[in-house]
């Protein structure tokens, strides 16, 4: 009973205390917002080279900041904090831009990540020997699988960013083709071609400089 | 629902129409089986699992290869991946031994021994036996043995079959058995062939192409003298399938047209010394070769496949068994093995891989009490490629009571790294150019892939690429035997094995062009354990009922410790989100039905009218890993579970006329993407002459 009296209070207290300093001080602006984004273009299949299925070549860029995708006329500014082309994924630093951006991949779930941990090591692009995210079967974001010849985001894995400007995101990309549907492991290879190269991700950006994603 | 009613509805016209029965498909618990101990044993006296199919149960079943009556059977799934391989107690082809009159097949392609390629014609019985027994037959007897006994030789009676059913399947089978004066001759040739079938309308590949196959047997024994006997036995199989495969390329068709050839053949030359009930000495030689060739040639362009592979295996073993006292029995042998493999899956179809083994095994039976029987065994295997193995087993049986028998067991089991994983040399210039070696030569492969500035980086794995070891597994067994009365019968064996030292391949390198290297390891560790559940009951004059039942748990030993860490995750169907794995959520190894059940009726009048009808139940299994994790996990990973229902029928016309017919898979069952071998309903017409 008495107990409870004590919170009670104190959260009276806190209320008024709170009101008292939103008299004071403008409500501030949240600075965290999460979004899902599908259907992003990287570079998808436009025919065949010796029998190799080939794209343009060409990036897609992309901004966390404003949540669109950025011309390739701006690649060399900090207009763009990501960009794809194929399974590869490349950050606005290192040699791959003139931002100050990295990244690493971290084990775990989007939602248990809720803050960059202090000790972190931003790895940076150092194209085309090495990338902050590998690209490799495994060893990065996805899986290849051989005999069904199908990308597959890994479950668990977190894309961690810091962006052009030094800013924070973090990145789930939950699927790689067109519509957010893997084909079928008997589907065509034609289907299968045709369809790939197109991100639907999930992240949080925080807009503040802080490392915190609440 | 309908099934169940149609079945019920099958059941009675089949009760009607046997009027009067006798006993059938029952296995007595006086059988004599010879695998379990490698001695004559009555099965009741046996302390470890053992089953038996008799000729009977293979006839009435309509079967024509092995694999059709496995599939039937308590415990036993047929896998259709590189031909018709066999699970048993959860452990996959790799792991299970087939012995032909006791000596192993060979031919094996990736692990697994295709079973269709065994013709069940000329089979007096086959005898199952569960669990490790590597220490009578060392290598691959891990998850169980199943020994094919062929017709006995000096019968004096002489058949003739021959079957049609779908899809132009043709059956002939000769079987021949005479004593003349002190020899015995057992001689069967099998024909078998078939147009193939297609699952999908309008393909222009089939699912299951034309293939033949032939058999030929032929065993001679003479008696020398009061004690002495020698014989031989020649075995030839062979088979051939024709290949058309289209491979779509972005629209573009490329078809190519070859075929693939089997051929084995096998000869065992003995000579046996034998004191009535007191010693036995046997010195049998075995030789048998393999050879597989496919071809492949790609439709107005150069190019194409050439598959080459030979193998040769040939053993001298002596088994000599001492009747001590009338409580006592005690079993030694030795022998040599040398196995060699030419394949241009190596490096070159001319380079001569090969391995020596040196083994002894002992066994010894000891009635302790008139209640308590122990069985102890070892065997060592002394191997040219890879280490050493012993195989311990030790078998207790107490008869607790006049109709109770409690047996309890635990064996080792190994089996030898194969060819593949000591030699291979493969590299795939098609999809992603990646290559795999084996541990032999992988070592080698990566310096002169070094030398020549292709490779880009080495993983911290290539530091750890030794010599292979045999992946080991421990096998416990405890089961009982309760017979009620005459008619009924009533079995159960919990079973657990837990296996390590598994190979599995892992990446080593990474080539300058993207293409990954792999190699073989000593990784991984897994467990198989579950629940077997067998009853037998006769109803009323004519009807004999089986019933079997498993319970089946397989588990990855490292993918339990990472759910338990928390470091596994999966991927939801309905937002796409991950969210971390739990040990409920996590399915096992793939390919394993938690749940497996077979009920079979048969009924017999003393007219020899008969007639089955046979219900497999296999409940889902995990397929291919499809959210990224490379567990199974989600429920569209796997293959839905099924009910197959069975049924035949036949008589006899007059002494020297057999018929008989039946639909196999009668309610049409078909799972076009992961049962590809399974055609759906089949019907089947057989006559058998009798000389």
């Amino acid at each position: 009973m008495r107990s409870s009296w004590i919170i009670g209070s104190a959260m009276l207290a806190l209320v008024v205390f709170q009101a008292c300093e939103k008299n004071e001080a403008p409500v501030a602006v949240p600075t965290l917002t999460e979004k899902t984004v599908s259907g992003i273009p990287a570079d998808t299949i436009v025919g065949l080279v010796n029998g190799q299925p080939v794209g343009a070549g060409k990036f897609t860029f992309f901004s966390f900041e404003s949540n669109a995708v950025v011309p390739s006329t701006d690649s060399n500014s900090v207009k763009w904090d990501v960009g794809v082309r194929g399974t590869a994924i490349i950050t606005n630093g290192g040699n791959s831009g003139p931002g100050v951006g990295g990244a690493f991949v971290y084990v775990g779930t989007f939602d248990d990540l809720k803050a960059v941990p202090k000790d972190s090591v931003f790895r940076q692009d150092n194209a085309p020997v090495s990338y902050a995210v590998p690209n490799a079967s495994s060893k990065g974001w996805y899986v290849y699988n051989p005999v069904s010849m199908l990308i597959t985001p890994i479950p668990g894995r977190v894309l961690v960013f810091k962006t052009a400007k030094g800013k924070y995101a973090k990145v789930e990309i939950i699927n790689y083709y067109k519509g957010g549907i893997t084909p079928s492991a008997t589907a065509t290879d034609a289907e299968k071609l045709k369809n790939q190269r197109y991100y639907t991700f999930r992240f949080a950006y925080q807009a503040d400089g802080t490392m915190n994603f609440k | 629902m309908r099934i169940l009613l149609q079945t019920l509805f099958l059941l009675m016209t089949t009760a009607a129409f046997a009027q009067q029965g006798n006993d059938s498909s029952r296995t007595s618990l006086d059988e004599v089986v010879v695998t379990a101990t490698r001695t004559p044993r009555s099965m009741g006296n046996v302390a470890i699992p053992v089953a038996v199919i008799s000729s009977k149960t293979l006839y009435q079943s309509g079967s024509l290869r092995l694999n059709d009556i496995l599939a039937e059977q308590t415990g036993i799934q047929v896998i259709d991946n590189f031909g018709k391989g066999i699970q048993v107690q959860g452990l996959s082809s790799e792991y299970t031994l087939i012995l032909i009159d006791g000596e192993p097949l060979i031919g094996r392609t990736a692990g697994v021994l295709d079973l269709s390629k065994v013709t069940v014609k000329n089979i007096r019985k086959i005898e199952i036996v569960k669990g490790p027994s590597s220490s009578l037959y060392g290598s691959e007897a891990m998850g169980g043995v199943i020994n094919i006994i062929t017709d006995r030789a000096g019968q004096n009676k002489t058949d003739l079959g021959l079957r049609y059913g779908r899809f132009n399947t043709v059956d002939g089978n000769l079987n021949f058995s005479r004593r003349f004066n002190k020899t015995d001759i057992a001689a069967s040739l099998n024909y078998n062939q078939s147009k193939g079938y297609s699952l999908k309308p309008n393909a222009v590949q089939k699912t299951v192409e034309p293939f033949r196959r032939s058999t030929q047997n032929l065993s001679i024994h003479q008696q020398l003298g009061e004690h002495w006997k020698a014989g031989a036995s020649f075995r030839a199989n062979s088979s051939h399938i024709d290949n058309t495969i289209f491979v779509q390329n972005l629209g573009s068709t490329i078809a190519s047209k070859g075929f693939e050839k089997n051929q084995e053949n096998n000869f065992t030359p003995y000579l046996q010394f034998n004191r009535e009930q007191k010693i036995k000495s046997t010195l049998r030689g075995y030789l048998t070769g393999f050879n597989a060739v496919q071809e492949l040639a790609v439709k107005n362009a150069t190019g194409g496949y050439d598959d080459r592979f030979k193998q040769l295996f040939a053993r001298v073993e002596n088994q000599t068994d001492w009747q001590m006292t009338a409580n006592a029995a005690f079993t030694a042998g030795a022998g040599i093995v040398r196995e060699t493999v030419r394949s241009n899956r190596y490096d070159s179809a001319s380079t001569l891989r090969m391995n020596t083994i040196a083994y002894f095994f002992t066994q010894h039976e000891q009635k302790i009490s008139a209640k308590l029987t122990m069985i102890g065994g070892l065997r060592f295997d002394a191997n040219q490629a890879y280490a050493s193995v012993w195989s311990p087993k030790i078998a207790l049986q107490y008869k607790a009571a006049e109709k109770l028998k409690l047996n309890l067991s635990y064996g080792r089991g190994f089996k030898a790294p194969d060819f593949r994983q000591l030699y291979l040399n493969f590299t795939n210039l098609a999809a992603g150019a990646y290559s795999v070696f084996g541990s032999e030569v992988a070592v080698g492969e990566i310096k002169r892939l070094s030398a020549a500035q292709l490779l880009d980086q080495t993983t911290a794995l290539v530091g750890s690429l030794s010599a292979l070891k045999p992946e080991v597994s421990g096998g416990l067994n405890a089961g009982l035997v309760y017979t009620m009365n005459a008619s009924s019968q009533f079995t159960a064996n919990i079973f657990r094995n837990d296996l390590k030292n598994m190979i599995v391949t892992d990446v080593i390198a990474f080539k300058k062009n993207g293409g990954q290297i792999y190699s073989y390891f000593n990784l991984n560790r897994a467990l198989t354990q579950g629940i077997e559940l067998g009853a037998q009951q006769k109803i009323g004059q004519w009807i004999q009922l089986n019933a079997g039942y498993q319970f089946l748990y397989a588990a990855d030993k490292e993918v339990l410790q990472s759910i338990k860490n928390g470091e596994v995750f999966q991927r939801s169907l309905t937002n796409g989100q991950a969210y971390r794995m739990s040990l409920s959520d996590y399915g096992g190894l793939p390919n394993r039905s938690r749940h497996s059940a077979n009920l079979k009726f048969n009924a017999e009048n003393t007219k020899g009218y008969f007639s089955t009808i046979r219900l497999i139940y296999r409940s889902r299994w995990g397929t291919s890993d499809l959210d990224g994790n490379g567990l199974i996990n989600r429920s569209d990973e796997y293959a839905k579970g099924n009910l197959q229902v069975n049924t035949s029928m036949g008589f006899p016309v007059n002494t020297h006329w057999k018929f008989m017919a039946g639909v196999d898979n009668l309610f049409n069952y078909k799972d076009i993407q992961f049962l590809p071998g399974n055609p759906g309903r089949t019907a089947y017409i057989d006559i058998q002459f009798i000389f």
